[in-house]
């Protein structure tokens, strides 16, 4: 009892040491997982914020003060967040930029709220945020129900009839994979299949013949790149002819390496990747220069919500927290790397900014 | 695709899958039969024996190629590796613990999980990694059925390290050893028997038998990652169970009845992916509650 | 030889700190004693609001939290000597019946609890009854899947629970007026939670049902011989057990006003094991101690990142190799 005591008074006087040094910086908060099965995508996101920290602070920084980051690894689990939120909050952070598991961000607002603490989220995009949303979180990254109309599109475009969707049963590719499902459905087409993959469950030969028996024109893949390069590859591999897209989360070249030569002619949807905008050459340049590794997909959309947030305390004029919550409503076509960004009266991308991507000769095209 | 169409294909398919789940299950059995442990360990030990049949074949591909014997050798390597691997495990951290209540080693094995599980993390932050070999889609065409070369393979080298474990476990002085363990450890330390030895050599085959479902999981599959073991060493415990814990012949019949049940599970439209999961959990329950020593297993009376 | 590797360790740590450890064991045994410590605990966890974080709060509640559960599977590991590895199935049933009942069917908070306590009641004698008479490994198995059932049904049926996106926006209770919606709120509760729960286990540990069950588990045919009914007695432990994690599932739901299925995975049911088996099974002193080291642990490392939970394996060997009985053992034994 006595040693677990004075481990936490350690934990506590350290704590307080952090949130005491360099008060005349403005410190920024990082919420990503960082452990987890789902970590790369923290690290890719956590390393974008401090890449355009440190450009920012290069340039000296906004209204005369210079950026610090503290980082809070919320493991893409509701409790682990809720606890990273509120030590976010006691390290007296001016605002926080990250949110990748919607699950996980989602019980975390309520704690920023009651701080007013804003809250630029990057890469969480459930559609139940414009529900949820106290007003002090800003969602940069499109909501599910965008990429659901750019999918549709496409697949009206490409003659589809007979649509099979697969997802992962976690929040994010179900919400995509229902929404979907839906709007198919109300459009008077039909849904053959809609199935799920367990995450890490390398086998799925069953479902392909499943799959096959059905005999959809089109698959549509809304979950990770990991399970869904794997898919793609059985189902090629199992004799299916017909076409396969795949969501934002499984566009990454990665999945182009693990499904190999079957993800040839494969679409994709995408938030505009920056290797397909003549802005984003630079930034993943410097990228790779700097962490010696490829940005993830949410990357450029994570630099760029840390960037909007420098812009709104400039526009704000003042580190104040309510002043910075105000700016950040009001912003009006900030040119980010993925396209310009305004907020909705919910705080929502205002715009979808998703392209479609398609596999030629091993690489990602994209497709006009 | 017609019924006969359906019902022949995932019959291939449940024996692919079916195989790995039970050279998993085969190290669950032996090392639960012999100390009684349920190794929550071997899920991950899978997981470690495809890390390291990648990395032996990265290293051998200038010199043996990517084709089937460069992967034979990393199969190999990866099997001695691993097996010395499960040993060093058994050494450091559960022979201390072999007479310690129940729940003390199963807590190791636990925390043996967690260590290799995050230590593979960190060595790749996480990522997937492809495991590329030269191996196509190639195979013998049926009218609408498609069974690769790969696949015929895979499913004959199972059988050939079932066999050999079979002649290993019935007509060697050391598989002899194993059982008569199995049934009294006491008396077989009176008896003169290195239990702690044969113990030991048990850790040892069974990890070999795991790194190679994880080798070819990895040929296979085409890409590996840090948590694959999760998923199939619960389902590999649960063929274990299913066939009775302990039982070798069990452990196998258990492995491929559980890929069975899983791929017309997933096909009969009244349950749906969704609810596979339910359903061989289900059914094992039940299966257990009216037969509760497994399909293979002695009734017998036992306390914690 | 390998009996000898046991007890040898334990011999060489009775040399050194035995002196002390006995020392506070005989302390602890006398209750006036225990009461005391106890009272003091209470009196200092009801002053941390005033000083502490918000951070310090949330953790600490979180570890409120953990000691409900861990004595709730205490119950039924450590008296009863029955392994579970699905107990975080009945914290999610709780936790989703309340979840459903005030955002759904708009009950009100508090006359949710009841009902929600009644469905945890319910499932578990359905899990429980047929599985009592099968062998502990067989049984570990069966409360494994039978708490994947449940994470998979609360995933799979959508249109009750919000499907893998969970329940959202559930309604804050209120107590005399007063919204709960602060942490210190939130803390307050869960350390009544916490005191009820060690209360509940000291009581039921002295009673004769508590007896009972360390009956069974220590030798099931005796027991039985000697007139007792040992399903009755095993389901009591199971039903008990589960109503700790229920009741905390249903302030847990109000706590996060959000739950979805991976809070209630097979490692959460996992880890509160663990916990349990670290503190010293069969001990309250143990369960308050092992909650604690659980929770706290990631957070104090929260600076080693991703090693953490690499060290944490670590940490469970050794802890196991040179400390089998946990932290704070049953000594009865």
């Amino acid at each position: 009892m006595k040693k677990i005591g004075l481990v936490f008074a350690a934990a506590a006087l350290a704590t307080c040491l952090a949130a005491g040094a360099a008060l005349a910086d403005i410190k920024v908060g990082i919420m990503v997982p960082t452990t987890g099965s789902e970590a790369t995508y923290g690290k890719d996101m956590e390393n974008a914020v401090k890449m355009a920290m440190d450009e920012i602070n290069a340039k000296g920084g906004v209204l005369g003060q210079k950026f610090i980051t503290t980082t809070a690894d919320d493991g893409c689990d509701p409790q682990m967040a809720t606890a990273a939120a509120s030590k976010l909050t006691s390290e007296d952070v001016t605002a926080v930029v990250g949110g990748y598991c919607s699950g996980a961000t989602l019980p975390t607002l309520k704690i920023y709220a009651d701080a007013g603490i804003p809250f630029v989220i990057t890469a969480a995009n459930s559609s139940k945020f414009s529900d949820m949303n106290p007003g002090n979180a800003f969602l940069v990254n499109a909501i599910g129900s965008f990429q659901v109309e750019t999918a549709v599109e496409l697949f009206k475009k490409q003659g589809v009839k007979k649509l099979a969707i697969v997802h992962q049963g976690d929040g994010y590719s179900e919400d995509l994979a229902s929404l979907t499902q839906k709007k198919w459905k109300e459009l008077g087409n039909e849904v053959v299949a809609y199935e799920l993959v367990n995450k890490g469950e390398q086998d799925q030969s069953a479902l392909v013949t499943r799959l096959k028996s059905k005999n959809p024109d089109m698959v549509f893949w809304t979950a990770y790149y990991a399970d869904g390069g794997l898919l793609i590859k059985q189902l090629r591999q199992g004799g299916y002819k017909g076409k396969i897209t795949v969501g934002d989360g499984s566009t990454d070249a990665k999945l182009i390496q693990i499904g190999g030569k079957a993800t040839e002619g494969v679409y994709a949807l995408a938030n505009p990747l920056p290797e397909f905008l003549t802005t984003g050459q630079k930034f993943i340049a410097d990228y790779k220069a700097k962490f010696k590794t490829d940005p993830g997909p949410y990357s450029a959309l994570t630099y760029d919500g840390m960037l909007l947030l420098a812009d709104a305390i400039k526009r704000a004029g003042a580190v104040d927290r309510k002043a910075i919550i105000a700016a950040l409503k009001k912003t009006d076509k900030f040119p980010g790397l993925s396209g310009p960004v305004t907020f909705t009266d919910k705080n929502l991308l205002a715009n979808s900014n998703f392209v479609v991507l398609q596999v030629k000769d091993g690489k990602w095209s994209l497709v006009k | 695709m017609d019924l006969f169409d359906i019902v022949t294909q995932q019959i291939a398919n449940s024996l692919i899958l079916g195989s790995f789940y039970a050279l998993v299950a085969l190290g669950y059995s032996m090392v639960y039969g012999i100390i009684k442990l349920l190794n929550f360990a071997h899920g991950d030990i899978y997981m470690v024996g495809a890390f390291i049949g990648f990395t032996a074949l990265s290293l051998l591909v200038g010199f043996l190629g990517d084709g089937w014997l460069g992967i034979s050798a990393s199969l190999i390597l990866s099997m001695i590796a691993t097996g010395f691997l499960g040993v060093g495990i058994q050494r450091l951290a559960y022979r201390p613990l072999l007479s310690a209540p129940r729940l003390s080693i199963l807590i190791t094995a636990m925390g043996v999980s967690l260590l290799l599980f995050n230590t593979v993390m960190a060595a790749t932050i996480g990522e997937y990694k492809a495991f590329e070999t030269g191996l196509g889609f190639e195979g013998l065409d049926f009218g609408n059925i498609h069974i690769s070369y790969t696949q015929i393979v895979l499913v004959l080298a199972t059988a050939l390290l079932m066999v050999a474990l079979t002649l290993f476990i019935n007509k060697t002085i050391y598989g002899k050893a194993m059982r008569a363990i199995s049934i009294d450890m006491d008396a077989c330390r009176l008896m003169g028997i290195d239990v702690n030895k044969v113990i030991a050599l048990t850790f040892f085959v069974g990890s070999a038998l795991a790194a190679a479902a994880g080798v070819m999981a990895g040929v296979y599959y085409g890409s590996i990652h840090f948590f694959m073991g999760f998923i199939i060493g619960l389902k590999a415990f649960t063929a274990a169970v299913f066939g009775g814990i302990g039982i070798i012949p069990g452990a196998m019949l258990g492995g491929l009845l559980l890929g069975t049940l899983e791929s017309f599970g997933t096909q009969l439209s009244w349950i749906g992916t969704e609810w596979k999961d339910v359903f061989s959990f289900g059914l094992l329950i039940l299966i257990l509650v009216f037969k509760p020593n497994g399909l293979m297993g002695r009734t017998e009376i036992e306390r914690m | 030889m390998a009996a000898n590797d046991g007890s040898g360790a334990a011999v060489a740590r009775r040399t050194g700190l035995a002196g002390v450890e006995d020392r506070l064991a005989a302390f602890f045994d006398d209750r006036r004693h225990r009461y005391a410590v106890f009272a003091a605990l209470i009196l200092a966890g009801l002053l941390v609001p005033r000083v502490g974080s918000n951070y310090t709060l949330e953790i600490l509640t979180n570890s409120f939290l953990y000691i409900v559960l861990c004595l709730g599977l205490n119950i039924i590991v450590g008296y009863a000597g029955l392994l579970d590895l699905g107990f975080a199935a009945f914290f999610a049933v709780g936790a989703y019946s309340t979840g459903i009942l005030t955002s759904t069917f708009g009950w009100n908070f508090w006359l949710a609890i009841p009902p929600a306590l009644l469905f945890t009641v319910i499932v578990r004698v359905i899990i429980g009854a047929p599985t009592l008479r099968l062998r502990s490994d067989y049984l570990a198995i069966v409360t494994l899947g039978a708490g994947e059932m449940i994470r998979i049904i609360a995933r799979n049926m959508k249109d009750l629970t919000g499907g893998a996106s969970g329940l959202i926006g559930i309604q804050r209770p209120s107590l005399f007026g007063l919204e709960l919606n602060q942490i210190s709120h939130y803390y307050y509760i869960f350390l009544a939670l916490a005191v009820l729960a060690v209360f509940a286990s000291d009581r039921l540990e002295h009673s004769r049902l508590g007896r009972a069950w360390k009956y069974v588990r220590d030798d099931e045919d005796a027991a039985e011989a000697m007139g007792i009914d040992r399903v009755a007695v095993k389901l009591s432990a199971y039903i008990i057990g589960a109503l700790f994690a229920g009741l905390a599932g249903c302030f847990y739901a109000a706590k996060m006003t959000a739950i979805s299925p991976e809070t209630f995975q097979f490692m959460q049911s996992i880890m509160i094991l663990v916990a349990v088996v670290l503190g010293g099974m069969g001990k309250i002193a143990g369960m308050v101690v092992g909650a604690m080291a659980m929770v706290l642990f990631p957070e104090v490392f929260r600076e080693i990142g991703s090693m953490r939970m690499l060290v944490f394996g670590l940490i469970l060997i050794v802890m196991m190799i040179f400390r089998p009985q946990g932290i704070w053992p049953d000594r009865r034994h």
